[in-house]
């Protein structure tokens, strides 16, 4: 950081002189209210729907709040009641923050891996064959979240889906035999595949946009020092591209973490298989199957702390590398 | 790196087969179904056992998917056209004025992104009810606002940006007033940025699924996401219609980002500064 700072500075300060040149004091005036004004309905926007909710949920997490509560208007504080209760569940620990955690983990590995592949892949390509396949990864990544999470089911589905189906047709599996969205490990591995899927082509994009950003000259003067392919990953792609890395592992991490419809549309992810249950899901139907919405904001505000600390050790990683 | 022997050629061959078929396959299944006869007889078969339009034809005539789809491109224009005026302001306030407190506003449109979705539905539920406003398209249109306006002031914010500061000097010098600056210089060159961003706000509108889910009871208000929903039974799936309302959803999403994609690879202010 120490060294990080003074050369933001710097920056900042090689930008101003430029302005200020050619600019008259009353319109100078006028420029230092601009920016307040232009940004006035955005920041209205976003505390009314994003901060205050933010405030109002973490006021709900300290009561026991019901429908009726919010009828009668009244408020029902109950201290960290919500907090002790939820933190001493061995619910949440056994079964929720793994299903929330380890899944967020394997699916952000596995979409930057897959995305990086595909990306030093792309870069090897020919003009055409590269807008080709970038147009296909277009089609993955459009398909909403909601309909690819569906097709991923209906791939599943136990009686007639296509991967049963071919398993029965090699003899391996009788269709209807088993039913891979009542078990914890495959009800995942399915999400995994779909999240992945859904996830790769973001990564993809932006790992080739950086790509072409790397001198060619680093990884010539890399070979004739006698580098590997595998050595000139590592040691000339990856440092070069850190700030573009550090984006996509933020983003797929946030991303990851609070996977909801691609759950709750499976079947059983809507609560009713106890044992898939993540964070969010949790929340979502502690408030709105089971009415205890102070319970449920509780549970989101776990859910939210958790993003920003992982939020908050990644922006200052990145705000290291590049001048917002 | 450009060494061409036939077993580099072949390997890049196989690796653009294997590329294209598995990102497409999922969606060549959904289309494939939607269209097949006996879907959930297929079994195995990479080809649809005979094509037919019934499925479609079922959803969008006797299921009533056609409403769900004219509530959801209300809600998702309404989104579009409110987000991408109150993000351009946004945009060039932070990407051409250096003022106090410039990062953290930054930082805090980033860090509104991170929010998750599951947090707010509680809150903004609550007070939807207490105004009267679940059931309500309005309402919905507002809370999409919310949720596209953070990544709309960041995607913008980079195009303004990369308008020539010297273009906006130039009619400044020329006379000209912010306001007759804004409108004549940067709102015509940012436009493209402006179509970027406004699909975005569109498809975050249009794949919404958990607050349109929470909000909207009324089965005439549905949303085309709640309403897919509709093609479920207790136990079986109707795979032929939910399919077939799959790709209605997802057909102008995916026209819409090849046709983008397209839009952001052109330079945008290429040619406008010469010499």
């Amino acid at each position: 950081m120490s060294t990080a700072a003074p050369d933001l500075r710097d920056r900042q300060d090689g930008a101003a002189p430029l302005e200020r040149r050619a600019v008259p004091p009353g319109r100078r005036l006028r420029r230092g209210l601009a920016p307040w004004l232009l940004l006035a309905p955005a920041l209205i926007v976003l505390g009314v729907l994003l901060l205050w909710p933010m405030v109002r949920v973490l006021n709900l997490s300290l009561q026991d709040y019901e429908l009726k509560n919010l009828l009668r208007g009244d408020s029902n504080y109950v201290g960290l009641d919500n907090y002790v209760q939820v933190l001493t569940d061995p619910f949440l620990w056994q079964i929720v923050l793994p299903n929330t955690v380890g899944f967020a983990i394997v699916c952000v590995v596995l979409t930057m891996a897959v995305g990086t592949v595909v990306a030093l892949f792309l870069n090897t390509l020919g003009t055409a064959w590269r807008s080709i396949c970038t147009t296909a990864i277009m089609v993955a990544w459009a398909v909403p979240a909601l309909t690819g999470t569906y097709i991923f089911v209906w791939l599943f589905d136990p009686q007639s889906g296509l991967v049963i189906s071919a398993l029965d047709g090699l003899g391996l599996m009788e269709a209807g035999s088993v039913n891979w969205f009542t078990n914890r490990w495959s009800f995942y591995a399915i999400a995994t595949l779909n999240v992945v899927y859904h996830g790769f082509p973001f990564i993809a994009v932006t790992m080739l946009a950086g790509l072409t950003t790397v001198p060619d000259e680093l990884y010539e003067a890399a070979a004739l020092d006698g580098a590997s392919a595998w050595t000139r990953f590592w040691q000339v792609t990856v440092p070069t591209l850190r700030p573009i890395i550090a984006v996509c592992v933020i983003l797929s991490t946030i991303w990851d973490f609070k996977v909801f419809v691609q759950i709750f549309l499976m079947p059983g992810g809507d609560g009713s298989t106890r044992e898939v249950m993540n964070l969010g899901v949790w929340s979502y139907t502690q408030s709105f199957a089971q009415g205890e919405y102070g319970m449920g904001s509780t549970i989101a505000v776990l859910l939210t702390a958790l993003l920003m600390v992982i939020s908050v050790v990644y922006i200052r990683t990145l705000m290291k590398e590049e001048e917002l | 790196m450009n060494r061409r022997t036939p077993a580099t050629t072949a390997a890049r061959v196989i690796g653009v087969v294997v590329l294209l078929a598995l990102t497409l396959f999922p969606f060549y299944w959904m289309l494939s179904t939607a269209v097949d006869t006996s879907p959930l007889s297929r079994g195995a078969s990479l080809l649809p056992s005979g094509l037919t339009l019934e499925h479609f034809e079922h959803v969008l005539v006797d299921a009533g998917f056609l409403r769900y789809v004219r509530v959801s491109l209300v809600v998702a224009l309404g989104t579009v056209v409110l987000s991408g005026a109150v993000a351009l302001l946004a945009a060039v306030a932070v990407a051409r004025f250096r003022f106090r407190l410039r990062t953290q506003v930054l930082v805090m449109v980033l860090m509104v992104q991170m929010v998750p979705l599951e947090a707010l539905v509680i809150p903004l539920f609550l007070q939807a009810r207490t105004l009267g406003m679940l059931n309500s398209l309005l309402g919905l249109t507002i809370v999409y606002l919310g949720f596209s306006l953070a990544f709309a002031i960041w995607n913008l914010r980079g195009f303004v940006a990369a308008v020539p500061r010297e273009l906006e000097e130039a009619a400044y010098v020329d006379g000209a007033s912010w306001w007759r600056m804004f409108r004549s210089i940067l709102l015509p060159l940012v436009a493209p940025g402006l179509v970027a961003t406004s699909v975005f706000s569109f498809i975050t509108a249009w794949n919404e699924f958990i607050f349109a889910l929470t909000f909207i009871q009324d089965g005439s208000k549905y949303t085309v996401g709640v309403g897919l929903r509709t093609f479920f039974t207790q136990n079986t799936a109707d795979w032929g219609s939910v399919m077939a309302a799959s790709t209605i959803i997802a057909l102008p999403v995916v026209l819409f980002f090849v046709l983008v994609q397209r839009n952001l690879a052109k330079g945008i202010t290429a040619g406008a500064v010469k010499g």
